[in-house]
């Protein structure tokens, strides 16, 4: 490997680490520094590598500032290679971001099938991961579990160096068994995956865990327990801006605060959640009367 | 961890009270899906208990019914019950200073009545 490459692959490993951590801003300004001296030197592979980690960067911050066409000319022009294969998937993290459905599928199905193609198991497994969470999306809690459960096996393979990713399909993997009503399958998974991303840092991937936590103990009733990952998960979803995360936290605390009798934390959640709906002012006389716990997907 | 007992105080929202309450409305399920922006198929799969969905669609579901809490129970809501209903509806629908001006009026309203000595008759108990 030349200088020049070692350089970038040190700026991209410390970026990578950056967006675990949480710290996104970082991240995109090595990703930026990547992405000119890619185009300094001329090099078209490391320039589409950069445009495509740096637009990841800009969807896990909720922005779209970026040039998704540019990404499908990647896929065109490198079909068979690593960047066509990751440019794949970044096209269907953007669609789903979007909302565009059917879109994000038949670009996460083609990231899979050129990842296999090039026997790349780090992409396989995401790949997996994104089709199994639209899986999710649309409630198709089973057919998204057996995705889940590949990815994991695919990542699991891989040892300590996909120990992140893995993490994430495990947690992924033990919501679905939630759902499903197998906690004991379910929770170890999630616990799992929690151990491990605490172990290397990595506090943005932690909100949906403690969250999946927080959902398994209020349908068994360990209130406890549920307020206390509840909690967690509040204060991560509001640490690294997560919408959904924060709404469905203020749904189960509220919840789990009603059900222990503590009408007057209850109503701080409702009120924060119904904060959000400001054309719908009943809303928290609803929820106070109604549970909506059993019809609940945290995944849509 | 301990377990603690299930709480009676709530009613459950679940797929079949979904149907009952969309046939209450006479909506059909194409009518139904497309105000809440799902497809018919799914809110079928949701009428069965199949599928779940995110908090904003189970709001817009509450929405679109616009519930009488007594329906959810299947009781009949007596016109006192439905006033008051609407009115703390109406009320959490303000803001801040508004909600102090109705309380505001509804404590002048109480010394009002207090000065009086009795509390005014109910137009329709008037001879």
């Amino acid at each position: 490997m030349s200088d020049r490459r070692k350089h970038l692959e040190f700026l991209r490993r410390t970026a990578k680490d950056a967006i675990w951590a949480g710290d996104y801003d970082r991240a995109l300004v090595l990703y930026d520094d990547g992405l000119a001296l890619a185009r300094g030197w001329k090099d078209r592979g490391l320039e589409d590598l950069f445009t495509c980690n740096r637009a990841t960067t800009l969807i896990e911050m909720d922005r779209q500032d970026f040039d998704l066409s540019r990404l499908k000319e990647i896929l065109l022009r490198s079909p068979s290679s690593f960047n066509g294969a990751l440019a794949a998937y970044v096209c269907a993290n953007a669609h789903e971001a979007r909302g565009e459905y059917s879109r994000a599928r038949f670009y996460a199905q083609t990231a899979l099938q050129k990842s296999r193609d090039i026997r790349h198991d780090e992409l396989t497994g995401t790949s997996l991961n994104l089709l199994a969470n639209l899986e999710l999306h649309e409630s198709r809690f089973e057919e998204a579990r057996d995705l889940f459960q590949e990815a994991l096996e695919r990542l699991d393979s891989q040892g300590e160096s996909l120990s992140r990713q893995s993490a994430v399909a495990s947690d992924n993997l033990g919501y679905c068994h939630i759902a499903l009503d197998r906690l004991d399958v379910g929770v170890p998974l999630v616990q799992r995956s929690l151990s491990v991303l605490e172990s290397l840092g990595a506090r943005q991937a932690m909100d949906y865990p403690a969250l999946d936590l927080c959902f398994a103990h209020v349908k068994t009733r360990q209130l406890g327990d549920a307020e206390e990952w509840g909690l967690r998960a509040l204060g991560l979803g509001e640490e690294f801006g997560r919408q959904d995360v924060v709404k469905n936290s203020h749904y189960l605390l509220a919840e789990t605060y009603s059900e222990m009798g503590r009408e007057p934390e209850a109503d701080e959640h409702y009120d924060a959640l119904a904060n959000y709906y400001p054309d719908f002012p009943a809303l928290k006389h609803y929820l106070r009367e109604i549970s909506l716990v059993g019809m609940i997907n945290l995944r849509a | 961890m301990s377990s603690q007992p299930l709480s009676p105080r709530k009613v459950h929202l679940v797929g079949s009270r979904i149907r009952e309450l969309r046939k209450g409305r006479h909506l059909t399920q194409t009518e139904l899906s497309e105000r809440i922006g799902i497809t018919q198929s799914d809110l079928s799969r949701m009428e069965q208990g199949e599928y779940k969905v995110g908090l904003d669609t189970l709001f817009k579901i509450l929405q679109v019914f616009d519930l009488k809490m007594s329906e959810f129970f299947g009781e009949t809501e007596s016109p006192q019950e439905e006033e008051a209903r609407e009115l703390v509806s109406e009320f959490q629908g303000l803001s801040g200073d508004s909600r102090r001006e109705v309380r505001d009026f509804v404590r002048f309203k109480k010394l009002q009545e207090q000065a009086l000595g009795e509390p005014l008759p109910a137009e329709e108990e008037k001879p």
